[in-house]
């Protein structure tokens, strides 16, 4: 199944297009506890129609801070209130000081922070009762790092026991941003535990530079990467098309879905010897 | 291996850049990748700034705004982990410390929440009454719609343009606020004495009855059939746009 991030922007299109079929929606759950009226009415409507992803935005899993149980807990509720399939959010911090910061801040890749991180996620599984999907993040600086980002990675998801959201566009722009090869650093992550994937757009700053800001097509390296990873996969997981501004014709971004889907259906009719 | 101290350093280290800009000492950074982070932090919180409050944005210099969105995010530890709470925080920041962009514009502090109510009301959560469309206005007791707000404001903030409001249009201004079923927030302006009438289906469901004789026991007054009339004109007015909920069942 391929989705789409639900946008208020053209939420309509959710419940009366005959272009966007998305086989399910993403929210954050941020944008949702707590709200009511007009959005919230749509989103019921949506809800009916579509089953529910969700992706946290503030849960500041690898901040130094505590972790905001009372948000927790109102997450909690509003999981089991919509029937969200899947909670996911992002290995960063958001959430510093007793301040957020509302974007995603990269975590040093220390030892400490292994055990800390994974710890928290625990923790979250357990108040949740519910396993998570931690996603790799985009990022444009490694700070204070005592090991490479696979190991830090592969160390939490470890010792958390927890699954993982693979964001093949974050690997794609991690790998151009420290220059390294991204298939490589698929091969090296715990497949089994992918339960998610993200796919998006993104913006090359400068010769050494790719921010992800989700408001572009996906290019074609990155539908490469995304057909390497299936057929290391070789098996269904949901797939997300991120489009979050810079919003083009529905018909593009269900081209885009039907896209997604097209490669992931010709990866699981492959063998997958193919790519040794 | 690193102290946990030190991994909690290096993130506090970035984490204050993001927010003030001055940038410590951090092993292993790209130097110049790191402004990005702050770049991309502050146009969230600017962003969002800016859509709670484009009437505010509107009327400041470029300068004056940049100003008090850099000075906020600096000295503000923002509590709430939802971002579209956040420009509430804004609001509280910018009045607490008495910032001199109030006293610059006397009528900001009142632009400012006009403008968050209307973002609070539209966004949150439902709440239900218990309350029936059967009854009739002159003999049943009435039931406020919970999702309001009483508003008293010395400026025409929810009246005028912000760039022509002036010390002249200096006066008493009454306005609920309410969100109807279709979501729409509603600004009604009303006299001091159908707010008081408002103010007492806050704490209750009344008749128009007990209204009249609420309101003329606390001023020690007699209604004339003329206000009565009134009142009863605004009640049916106000049933119809749902700031009145219902009847008690």
């Amino acid at each position: 199944m391929v989705g789409i991030g639900y946008r208020k922007d053209f939420g309509e299109a959710f419940l009366t297009s005959k272009v966007l079929k998305p086989a399910f929606v993403e929210v954050a759950p941020e944008n949702w506890v707590g709200v009511g009226g007009y959005w919230r009415k749509q989103f019921n409507k949506v809800l009916e129609r579509y089953p529910l992803f969700t992706h946290g935005l503030s849960l500041s899993i690898g901040s130094p801070d505590e972790l905001d149980f009372e948000f927790l807990k109102k997450v909690k509720v509003f999981l089991k209130e919509t029937n969200a399939r899947i909670y996911s959010e992002h290995l960063s911090y958001a959430k510093c000081d007793n301040a957020h910061l509302y974007d995603l801040l990269p975590i040093p890749f220390t030892n400490d922070a292994v055990q800390h991180v994974a710890g928290r996620i625990r923790t979250i599984q357990d108040l949740l009762e519910r396993r998570i999907a931690i996603e790799i993040v985009s990022y444009y600086t490694p700070v204070a790092p005592e090991m490479k980002e696979i190991e830090f990675i592969n160390a939490i998801l470890e010792a958390a026991d927890c699954d993982l959201l693979l964001d093949v566009n974050n690997v794609y722009v991690n790998g151009f941003n420290h220059q390294y090869d991204p298939k490589a650093f698929l091969k090296e992550l715990p497949m089994d535990r992918v339960a998610y994937i993200h796919m998006a757009g993104h913006e090359q700053v400068s010769e050494t530079l790719i921010i992800d800001t989700h408001g572009e097509a996906i290019i074609d390296p990155v539908y490469d990467l995304y057909a390497f990873a299936m057929q290391l996969l070789h098996r269904d997981v949901p797939v997300l098309l991120e489009r979050d501004f810079n919003f083009p014709q529905l018909e593009e971004l269900q081209a885009e879905m039907e896209q997604l889907n097209k490669i992931k259906q010709t990866a699981l009719q492959t063998k997958n010897y193919a790519i040794a | 291996m690193q102290s946990r101290n030190a991994t909690q350093h290096y993130q506090s280290a970035l984490a204050g850049y993001c927010r003030t800009g001055m940038l410590e000492n951090i092993p292993g950074v790209v130097q110049e990748n790191v402004p990005q982070y702050r770049r991309l932090v502050l146009n969230v919180i600017d962003d969002m700034l800016q859509n709670a409050y484009p009437l505010t944005y509107d009327l400041l210099k470029e300068t004056e705004w940049n100003a008090i969105v850099h000075d906020f995010f600096s000295n503000h530890p923002c509590q709430s982990p939802q971002v579209w709470y956040m420009p509430r925080e804004f609001y509280q920041y910018l009045t607490e410390t008495a910032h001199p962009i109030l006293t610059t514009y006397s009528f900001l502090k009142e632009l400012l929440w006009f403008e968050w109510i209307e973002v609070e009301l539209f966004m949150m959560e439902d709440q239900r009454v218990p309350a029936t469309a059967n009854g009739a206005l002159q003999t049943d007791k009435l039931v406020l719609n919970p999702e309001h707000s009483l508003l008293t404001f010395e400026y025409p903030v929810h009246q005028k343009n912000p760039k022509k409001i002036s010390n002249a249009d200096k006066r008493h201004y009454f306005v609920v606020a309410h969100r109807n079923s279709n979501g729409e927030v509603i600004f009604t302006d009303v006299t001091a004495a159908l707010m008081r009438m408002v103010e007492y289906l806050a704490e209750a469901p009344y008749t128009t009855t007990e209204l009249f004789s609420l309101f003329e026991t606390e001023y020690g007054l007699q209604l004339s059939e003329t206000d009565k009339e009134a009142i009863l004109n605004f009640l049916k007015t106000a049933l119809q746009q749902e700031l009145i909920a219902g009847f008690a069942k």
